[in-house]
C-alpha cells in the first residue's frame, strides 16, 4: 500500500497543481459522484452473505462506516455478518478465522494493524473469499474504499490562502509525516503554497504528538505567540488532523489573537462547533463522511460480485467545513 | 508466617463442622452441579450444531480449540494458583499479573525475533521473562507475605509498565519459522495451536492430577495448616505454583505473537476473561476444586459459546453478558455449597 500509494500521488499531484491554479477544484468531485450515481441503479446483493469485520466501533468513524455497511447491506437484498472486535486484536482475528470457516461471500474488514490482520486476509483470499477494505490498504485485498486525502489537502490548503487574502506567514504541525493521510496532506499544501510566494511556512516546523495533543498544542502555540507578539506576523495554523487545531484555537483565543485561523482535518464534533461559532479563531475543518465510505465500500461488493471490476481504491470525496456552510456540513454527517 | 493464613479459606479449618448429614446433601448438591454443568455444556453444543451452520464441521471446532490455546494456557498457569492458594477470590491463590506477562513475553520475543535473533534465543528470552514474573510474585507473596490479590496487581502494574517502555504501545511486527509452523494448519486441516493446547493441557494435567508434587498443591491449598503440620513445603509449593504460573505466562506470549503476527497493545484485556475461565472451571471438576482438565473444559465452553454466537449471527454484545452470568451463578453456587458443606 504503501508503495502504491507516492506513485499515484504524483500523477494526482500534478492534475492538482493545474486544478488548483485554474481554481477548477470541483470539476474532480462532481466526476467521482456521477459515476457512482449511474452504477447504482443495478445494484444487487440479493442471497449473498456479506461479512463486514470491524476492528472496533468506540470512534465516530468506525461506528458511522459499520453501521452504514449493515444498512447498505440490508438495503440491496444480502444478509450482513457483522463483527466488531472492540479493538482487541486477539478477538479480531478470532472473528477473521471464524468468518473464513463461514465462507460468506465476501469479507469487507474496517480499519486493523496491517500486519495482524493480513495474514487472516490472504488465507480468507486463499479460501476464495474475495476481501475489500475501508481505509486499510492490504495486498491481500481488492478494493480499499478510503477518503481522498490528495483532495482533502488540497481543499484544505485553498481554503488556507484564500482566508489569509493569499500573504502572510502560517505555522504548520508536521509531527506524522510518516503516516501517509498525513503525508498526503501536507504535501498538497506545500503545493498550494508553491503558487502564492507572499505565503510562508514559518520554520521550524512543530510536531504534534499522541498522547496529550490538544495540551501540547495548546503549549507550543502560547510560546510561538510570545515569540511573534506583533498582530498580523502570524495569519494561520495548520495541522493534518483537528486535534491540534483544537488546542492551537484555545491558544489563540486565550491569547486574545483571534485575528490568526486555523485549520485542520477530520470534522471532530468539537472542532466542527467552533468553526460555527463566529467568534472562534477555528477556520476550516475537512470532514470525512465515513457512513458514504461505508456505503460505498458495500456497492463495490454488490459491483464485484456482479462481475465488474474494481479499481484499487475507491476515494470517497470530503467535505470542507468552513465559516460560511458549516451548517450544513454538520446536518450532511448527520452530527447537528 | 501470616500469609499462609491468609491463604486459605476460613471456613475449611472451622473446627467441628463435619457432621455427616449436611456434607450429604452438600456432596449431591455438587454432583448434581457438576452433572448440570456439563449438561448445560452438551446441550449448548446440541443447540448450536442443530441451529448454526458449519459449527460441527472438523474445520470449525478445530478453530475453537486454536483459538481457545492462548486464553487456555493462561487460566491453566492461573489454575495452578488457586490450587495452591485456594480458592477463595479475595485471600485465596490469584495471579492477576498473567495477562500483562503474557503481553511482556509477547513483546520480548516480537523485539528478539526484530533485532534478528534465531527462535531458540527469543523462545528462551520469553519464557525467561514469564519466569522472572513468576518468580517476583512468588517472592512479594511468600517472602513478603504480601496477600497475593494486591501483590499480583502491583507485579501487573510494573509488568504492564515495562512492556509500554519495550514497544513505546506500538505493534512490533513478527515473522519466524516457528511463529509461521504456530499459525499454521496441522493434521486434519486443524490450526496448530490446537495440538499445542491439547498437548500442553495432558502435560499440565500429568503433573498436576497425577504427581505427589500436585497432591501436595491441593493440601496446601484446601488444608493449609493440616499441610504443614504434615511437614509438607508450604512456602515452597506455594512460590512453585506462582513460577509456574508465569511459566505459562511466557508460553502464552509466545502463542499469542505467532497468532497475531507480532506482539500488540492491549493484552491486559485478557485478564478479566481468563479469570472467569479459570474460575468457571471448577464446576466442571467431581469435587467442585480448580482442575487442568476442569479448567481446558471451562476455556472450550466459553470458546463454542463465543464462535455459536457468531456463526448463529447474533451480536457479540450478547456473549459478555452471558459470560458474567455464567460467573456470578458458578461463584454462587459454589459459595453457597462450600457454606452448606460447613
Amino acid at each position: 500500500m504503501t508503495q502504491d500509494k507516492p506513485a499515484q500521488g504524483v500523477g494526482r499531484r500534478d492534475l492538482l497543481k493545474l486544478s488548483a491554479v485554474a481554481g477548477a477544484a470541483i470539476a474532480g468531485a462532481s466526476l467521482i459522484g456521477s459515476r457512482t450515481a449511474a452504477a447504482e441503479g443495478e445494484l444487487s446483493l440479493k442471497g449473498k452473505r456479506i461479512a463486514i469485520s470491524a476492528t472496533g466501533t468506540d470512534h465516530f468513524f468506525d461506528l458511522q462506516a459499520y453501521n452504514a455497511q449493515i444498512e447498505e447491506v440490508k438495503r440491496l437484498g444480502g444478509e450482513p455478518i457483522a463483527v466488531d472486535a472492540g479493538r482487541n486484536d486477539g478477538k479480531l482475528v478470532s472473528q477473521l478465522q471464524t468468518l473464513i470457516a463461514q465462507k460468506p461471500d465476501a469479507i469487507v474488514q474496517i480499519l486493523g494493524t496491517l500486519s495482524v490482520i493480513d495474514p487472516w486476509l490472504k488465507k480468507a483470499r486463499d479460501a476464495g473469499i474475495p476481501v475489500l477494505t475501508v481505509d486499510v490498504g492490504s495486498t491481500n485485498s481488492i478494493n480499499n474504499t478510503t477518503s481522498d486525502n490528495w483532495g482533502i489537502g488540497k481543499d484544505l490548503a485553498l481554503q488556507l490562502v484564500s482566508d489569509i487574502g493569499g500573504e502572510g506567514n502560517i505555522v504548520v504541525f508536521n509531527g506524522f509525516y510518516g503516516v501517509t493521510p498525513c503525508a498526503i496532506r501536507y504535501d498538497q499544501l506545500v503545493n498550494v503554497v508553491k503558487y502564492f510566494p507572499k505565503v510562508k511556512i514559518l520554520e521550524p516546523e512543530l510536531r504534534d504528538v499522541i498522547p496529550n495533543t490538544v495540551q501540547d498544542a495548546f503549549t507550543q502555540i502560547t510560546a510561538l505567540l510570545n515569540k511573534y507578539p506583533e498582530k498580523g506576523s502570524i495569519k494561520a495554523i495548520w495541522s493534518a488532523w483537528d486535534i491540534p487545531q483544537l488546542g492551537a484555537t484555545q491558544a489563540v483565543a486565550a491569547a486574545g489573537r483571534t485575528e490568526i485561523l486555523t485549520y485542520g482535518v477530520d470534522g471532530s464534533p468539537e472542532v466542527l462547533q467552533l468553526v460555527a461559532d463566529p467568534n472562534s479563531p477555528a477556520g476550516a475543518d475537512v470532514a470525512q463522511q465515513p457512513a458514504e465510505i461505508g456505503r460505498t465500500a458495500i456497492q463495490n461488493v454488490a459491483r464485484l460480485l456482479a462481475g465488474q471490476t474494481l479499481p484499487r481504491e475507491t476515494y470517497v470525496h470530503a467535505l470542507i467545513a468552513n465559516k460560511a456552510n458549516v451548517n450544513e456540513v454538520t446536518k450532511k454527517l448527520g452530527i447537528g | 508466617m501470616s500469609v499462609d493464613i491468609q491463604l486459605a479459606p476460613v471456613i475449611h479449618f472451622e473446627p467441628g463442622v463435619s457432621t455427616s448429614k449436611p456434607s450429604r446433601s452438600g456432596n449431591l448438591a455438587a454432583s448434581a452441579l457438576r452433572a448440570g454443568s456439563l449438561v448445560a455444556f452438551v446441550a449448548i453444543l446440541l443447540v448450536f450444531s442443530l441451529t448454526a451452520p458449519y459449527f460441527l464441521s472438523v474445520g470449525n471446532i478445530g478453530n475453537v480449540l486454536g483459538q481457545s490455546a492462548i486464553s487456555g494456557v493462561l487460566a491453566i498457569g492461573l489454575t495452578i494458583v488457586l490450587i495452591a492458594g485456594g480458592s477463595n477470590v479475595v485471600t485465596g491463590g490469584i495471579d492477576l499479573s498473567l495477562a500483562a506477562n503474557m503481553g511482556l513475553s509477547a513483546a520480548v520475543y516480537a523485539t528478539a525475533a526484530q533485532l534478528g535473533y534465531g527462535d531458540a534465543t527469543a523462545v528462551a528470552a520469553a519464557l525467561l521473562t514469564g519466569l522472572l514474573i513468576g518468580a517476583v510474585n512468588a517472592i512479594a507473596v511468600v517472602v513478603a507475605g504480601i496477600v497475593p490479590l494486591l501483590a499480583t496487581l502491583a507485579v501487573m502494574n510494573i509488568v504492564a509498565g515495562l512492556e509500554l517502555v519495550l514497544t513505546q504501545n506500538t505493534v512490533i511486527p513478527a515473522s519466524t519459522p516457528l511463529l509461521t509452523a504456530l499459525s499454521s494448519s496441522g493434521p486434519l486441516g486443524i490450526p496448530a495451536l490446537a495440538y499445542v493446547l491439547l498437548v500442553f493441557t495432558l502435560i499440565a494435567a500429568a503433573i498436576v492430577q497425577y504427581t505427589s508434587a500436585g497432591l501436595q498443591l491441593y493440601a496446601v491449598g484446601e488444608f493449609p495448616d493440616a499441610a504443614r503440620a504434615a511437614g509438607l513445603p508450604v512456602r515452597r509449593l506455594v512460590a512453585g505454583a506462582f513460577i509456574a504460573s508465569g511459566l505459562c505466562g511466557g508460553f502464552a506470549g509466545i502463542l499469542s505473537v505467532s497468532n497475531l503476527s507480532g506482539s500488540t497493545t492491549g493484552s491486559g484485556e485478557m485478564l478479566l476473561p481468563v479469570v472467569v475461565t479459570a474460575l468457571l472451571g471448577s464446576v466442571f471438576s467431581r469435587r467442585l476444586v480448580p482442575t487442568v482438565i476442569g479448567t481446558l473444559l471451562s476455556t472450550l465452553f466459553v470458546g463454542f459459546l463465543v464462535n455459536g454466537f457468531q456463526l448463529l449471527n447474533i451480536s457479540s454484545v450478547l456473549v459478555s453478558g452471558v459470560q458474567g452470568l455464567l460467573i456470578l451463578l458458578v461463584v454462587s453456587a459454589t459459595t453457597l455449597l462450600r457454606r452448606q458443606e460447613a
